[in-house]
């Protein structure tokens, strides 16, 4: 595995992880409700849903070691 | 039939059954450790996420996580994304963890420690860390036990003994299945849960509200900003942003830190396997959407509860407006959600003992047989002291939690440098969970520092900022590496 197939695998893991904990300050808001969800709500449960999409991504790069 | 007697011999027959299920699923095996513990090494994909999924689905998250929704609003959130975290930094640790476990007979996590940072003492001190930390855990489960069969009693009964009775039965399961029993038993557990859960997030809200979406609105009607994080600044604001974000890392961090971790791990039959159920995990944890909904619901329709009542929050709407049969089969999934983690918990502690004191330090229950004998009689031995503890000391139980989490996530410091950092060696990272350690449980009395931050999270910075100096400072000489 290249150290940049390694870079991206682990940038794509890592990004769930932030929008779940860094990113919080910013979507700490009740509107726009999303599909009648408090936004914050929503965006968490995006994130959680489509984390197993990047988890995948990263595992096409390669076995991480 | 009185409506306690319908209610309560559902949960027995639900309970028992399950267990006979799974003693005929495991009837035919010869047990020795590596059977009893970690199940042989074999659990293919479906199996081992069944087991995985009994971490999310402990009585915390059935009646905890609905009782903060209830109690507390936004702040049960976290419970959400926890676990989304650690299945992410799951899918790089864990592949490798199972690899140096299966290349070197590992059976716990202090076999892990003493492998690679070659030290017997610092194995022993995780060992025994582990070993106490399970105590009070063990204990909550059976706090959220008591609430169940005390709702589902309808009263009537005293609760003490039913639940003395059921953890004497789980423990007596667990000393004649080992791991793979309790592997089994919990797929009886999911489908219940599931449909628990399931039926709790939707047909309550639409029996009370029309839909979901109403009750959210009502809810909102009635108490503005429930959903939403208070800002950081708001006096006697406990549960903000910070505190939020330092949770999600603390928890994620140390989600796989604890003895029923290890050998979940290593029973996987290969890398592979554990490593598809980390990309979709993330799936399974967005039943708890529904959790949140149940809790906001009896929020709205039996509003008042105050404290650590708030963990009966959707179970005492069932008891009021559903039939004792209803609440019969809820609870029971309630039931063997608090049961069945319990005992992979008893079943981690003891293997970590007989395996690392016992073994390690005494030389003692080293043969096949003796040892698992010796790992049978402590998962006694460790339900007697959970028990006891509970018996004697019910409520101080949040503090006793808090503890379990900021203790047993200190040792992830230990476990990452193990497999990034070759240079790190044993004084380092005894040093740095020594620091932890000290940091986190000192924190304990004011568990929110400044800043409202989650003062584990302080710790575990210290702890691994520790670590990582005392590496850089001792002089550079080889150290076992496991193979890349």
């Amino acid at each position: 595995m290249t150290p940049a197939a390694r870079f991206t695998q682990v940038a794509l893991a890592a990004i769930p992880p932030i929008m779940l904990t860094l990113a919080i300050p910013l979507v700490n808001r009740e509107a726009p409700r999303v599909f009648g969800f408090p936004f914050l709500l929503a965006w968490m449960v995006f994130w959680v849903a489509v984390t197993p999409l990047f988890l995948l991504a990263a595992n096409r790069l390669g076995r991480p070691r | 039939m009185r409506p306690e007697t319908l209610a309560l011999t559902i949960i027995t027959v639900v309970i028992v059954g399950t267990i006979a299920f799974a003693l005929l699923s495991v009837r035919k095996l010869k047990m020795d450790p590596h059977e009893f513990i970690v199940g042989s090494r074999s659990f293919g994909a479906l199996l081992l996420w069944i087991l995985l999924a009994g971490e999310i689905y402990t009585s915390f998250t059935f009646l905890g996580a609905a009782g903060w929704a209830y109690g507390k609003g936004a702040a049960t959130f976290y419970i959400l994304a926890y676990g989304t975290v650690a299945y992410c930094i799951g899918f790089f640790l864990l592949p490798p963890i199972w690899r140096i476990g299966k290349e070197h007979g590992l059976l716990t996590l202090p076999d892990l420690f003493m492998y690679r940072y070659g030290s017997k003492t610092l194995g022993i001190a995780v060992a025994v860390l582990q070993f106490f930390l399970v105590v009070p855990y063990v204990t909550l489960q059976l706090t959220g036990l008591q609430i169940l069969l005390t709702i589902a009693g309808y009263g009537q009964y005293n609760s003490t003994a039913a639940v003395s009775i059921a953890f004497v039965l789980i423990a007596l399961f667990v000393f004649t299945a080992g791991l793979r029993g309790t592997a089994w038993a919990s797929v009886v557990k999911d489908a219940l849960v599931l449909g628990a859960v399931l039926f709790a997030g939707i047909a309550l809200p639409i029996r009370f509200f029309g839909s979901p979406l109403g009750m959210i609105n009502h809810v909102l009607q009635v108490h503005p900003h429930w959903m939403t994080l208070p800002p950081p600044g708001i006096a006697n604001a406990a549960y903000t942003v910070p505190w939020f974000v330092t949770t999600i890392l603390l928890s994620g961090v140390g989600f796989f830190m604890g003895p029923a971790n290890a050998p979940a791990i290593y029973s996987a039959k290969n890398g592979e396997t554990l490593r598809r159920n980390m990309i979709f995990m993330p799936l399974y944890q967005l039943v708890l959407l529904f959790v949140f909904f149940a809790g906001f619901t009896a929020l709205a329709v039996v509003p008042g509860l105050k404290g650590p009542a708030a963990d009966q929050s959707f179970m005492l709407l069932m008891q009021r407006y559903y039939s004792p049969a209803a609440l019969g089969i809820v609870a029971s999934a309630g039931c063997l959600a608090a049961l069945l983690p319990a005992s992979t918990l008893l079943l981690g502690a003891a293997s970590v003992f007989s395996k690392n004191v016992l073994g390690d330090v005494f030389n003692a229950a080293t043969g096949d047989r003796e040892r698992t004998m010796a790992t049978r009689i402590l998962v006694l031995v460790v339900a007697f002291l959970a028990l006891t503890l509970w018996i004697f000391f019910k409520t101080s139980l949040v503090d006793l939690l808090l503890f379990y989490y900021v203790g047993i996530t200190q040792l992830a410091p230990g476990v990452i440098f193990a497999l990034v950092w070759p240079r790190v060696g044993p004084w380092a990272v005894g040093a740095g969970l020594i620091a932890g350690e000290c940091v986190g449980f000192y924190s304990l009395h004011n568990p929110i520092a400044p800043g409202g931050i989650n003062a584990g999270f302080y710790a575990l910075l210290i702890n691994a900022a520790i670590c990582a100096l005392v590496t850089l400072l001792v002089k550079k000489k080889p150290t076992v590496v496991p193979a890349g």
